[in-house]
């Protein structure tokens, strides 16, 4: 009882602050920065069911992320069809690439799963890059409209998603299925011994997180206008990488906070000009190096000691 | 069943009858091939060449996990728990393969909070209930060992293999193990155990099966074991059998 209480105040909570966020940060470029940021926090979301509940270092998310904008907008401007229908489409489809790669990829593991994914990522944005009859290559995609308006409701419309997302994977995860991932995640060979298909289990949610990642990319290209591969570079697999090392991966709320600090962390150090990249670097590090379970472990540590 | 890892004969046409409802030992000196069977038995390893079946199942080329739905499970020689999981969520990860809500449950309600009771009865059942909400790895070695059986348990398997259970133990945690073993035995689950603790195989085994070299040696009761020159000879060498 106790817990379900404090459930629903943290997503009361998070509602608030969702409601808040526009009218604290007014202006038109922050109010941007926060649609940024609701993607960021669903790309974590993903990345994190499958390399912190699963154990998968997955570096091929970018990829995914990529299919969902591109399959999202090409459906669109090439054939009209309404966002929502193209979007659906679009997540179908990431998810399915995702259970083909996985189909190989469960076989891997550490280092080999994360080159080969990784060669996915390279695969892809190659494809985006060439593939010019259909997706215009580098010279990208132009005048894409948003599903809805203005910045703020686009910004309500992913935040309100990605806080669907968070608790449809909280509950995933407070499930059976999530101490069945977590097994996996600790030794296979003894999920195996109690009957956990571990093949099967692990393609189930990289198939999931390439489709929320898929989901992402959908909001993506409406919000800048334009469509081009390099949004979609392996770089970004990092980047949502870095967002859930740094928050805490295998935790929930973690990655919210790694995707929240890290999208606005390099803003927040503009001013520092060309040094903006070697301080963002730095910390990067030395969160890594101090605290290897992320934010939210050095937040519990620090609260035990305090007590 | 035969089984060669490179040009060395782990496990050389062995062939063995386990009796529904027995308690049947495997011992043998080091490197006899013993936790080598129990590998073939269990399908962590598929055999070269024989045969292998559980009631009327064929079990070559099933995989481990599909045999657990058959109603085997087994325990490790070398621990292998989930150490960042509770105790209870380790033995809850063992009733996977009876959960049967349909996935939407799982999405609109999460933890369903079913087979919790049971979890904490097996964990009472090893004496662990006191200790559910701590982490595996923090268990001292011989709780790990009787928290990987509850943990296996959970699967509720009509035939029960363990590797070594009591490696590690010390003399009042064998004692404790023994008097499981054979409630275990009692509630209609066939036990075969790995064993070099011979007070344990003793007491405890109906039927004993020695190895040597990956080659069957003797089978026997307990009795007729201690009393085989050839167990003894390949136990203590040649100049000590009478």
């Amino acid at each position: 009882m106790n817990e379900r209480v404090k459930a629903r105040t943290a997503l009361g909570t998070a509602i608030v602050l969702v409601l808040l966020a526009p009218w604290v940060l007014d202006q038109p470029y922050w109010r941007g920065i926060l649609v940024v940021c609701a993607m960021n926090v669903l790309l974590a979301l993903s990345l994190n069911l499958v390399l912190g509940y699963t154990g998968q270092l997955n570096l091929g998310q970018s990829a995914f992320f990529g299919i969902g904008a591109y399959v999202s907008t090409l459906l669109i401007k090439s054939y009209g069809w309404n966002f929502w229908l193209a979007a659906l489409v679009a997540v179908g489809a990431a998810g399915l690439l995702g259970l083909a790669l996985a189909a190989f990829a469960v076989r891997l593991r550490g280092h080999y799963l994360a080159i080969a994914s990784l060669g996915f990522a390279v695969i892809t944005y190659q494809v985006l890059v060439n593939w010019e009859n259909v997706t215009q290559g580098v010279r990208g995609i132009y005048g894409i409209m948003p599903p809805v308006a203005s910045t703020t409701a686009l910004f309500y419309l992913v935040a309100g998603i990605a806080v669907l997302v968070y608790v449809l994977i909280g509950n995933l995860v407070r499930s059976p299925i999530g101490e069945t991932l977590r097994a996996i995640r600790e030794d296979e060979v003894s999920a195996a011994s109690l009957g956990i298909n571990a093949a099967l289990w692990k393609a189930f949610a990289f198939g999931i997180g390439a489709a929320i990642a898929g989901l992402a990319g959908c909001f993506y290209p409406g919000f800048v206008g334009t469509l081009v591969p390099d949004a979609f570079n392996i770089v970004e697999s990092f980047t949502m990488l870095a967002m859930v090392i740094v928050g805490g991966m295998g935790t929930m709320i973690g990655p919210v906070i790694g995707a929240i600090v890290l999208t606005f962390l390099p803003e927040l150090l503009r001013g520092f000009g060309e040094l903006r990249l070697m301080i963002y670097g730095l910390a990067l590090t030395l969160v890594v190096l101090f605290m290897p379970g992320g934010m939210v472990q050095a937040w519990m540590a620090l609260r035990a000691r305090i007590r | 069943m035969s089984k060669s890892f490179g040009g060395v004969r782990a496990v050389q046409n062995v062939s063995i009858a386990v009796p529904a409802n027995s308690i049947f030992a495997l011992i043998g000196p080091n490197g006899a091939g013993k936790s080598t069977l129990l590998n073939l038995l269990s399908g962590i390893y598929q055999p070269d060449a024989g045969s292998l079946h559980f009631d009327e199942n064929n079990l070559i080329g099933l995989p481990a996990h599909r045999r657990v739905r058959l109603g085997i499970a087994r325990t490790f020689q070398k621990i292998r728990l989930f150490k960042q999981l509770t105790l209870l969520e380790n033995v809850l990860a063992g009733f996977h393969i009876h959960q049967d809500a349909p996935f939407w449950k799982y999405l609109v309600y999460g933890n369903t909070g079913r087979f919790r009771e049971e979890a904490r009865e097996l964990l009472a059942f090893v004496g662990l209930e006191a200790r559910s909400g701590e982490r595996a790895g923090a268990l001292p070695y011989g709780k790990q060992r009787m928290l990987e059986i509850a943990r296996a348990l959970a699967t509720q398997p009509r035939l029960f293999m363990l590797d070594e259970p009591a490696a590690g133990l010390n003399a009042a945690e064998v004692d404790f193990l023994l008097k499981r073993l054979e409630q275990i035995s009692r509630r209609g689950v066939t036990v075969i155990v790995v064993e070099h603790n011979m007070d344990l195989v003793m007491n405890v085994a109906h039927r004993v099966f020695v190895m040597d070299h990956g080659e069957p040696l003797f089978e026997g009761t307990p009795r007729e074991v201690q009393a085989n020159p050839r167990v003894i000879e390949a136990y203590l060498g040649g100049e000590f059998a009478p």
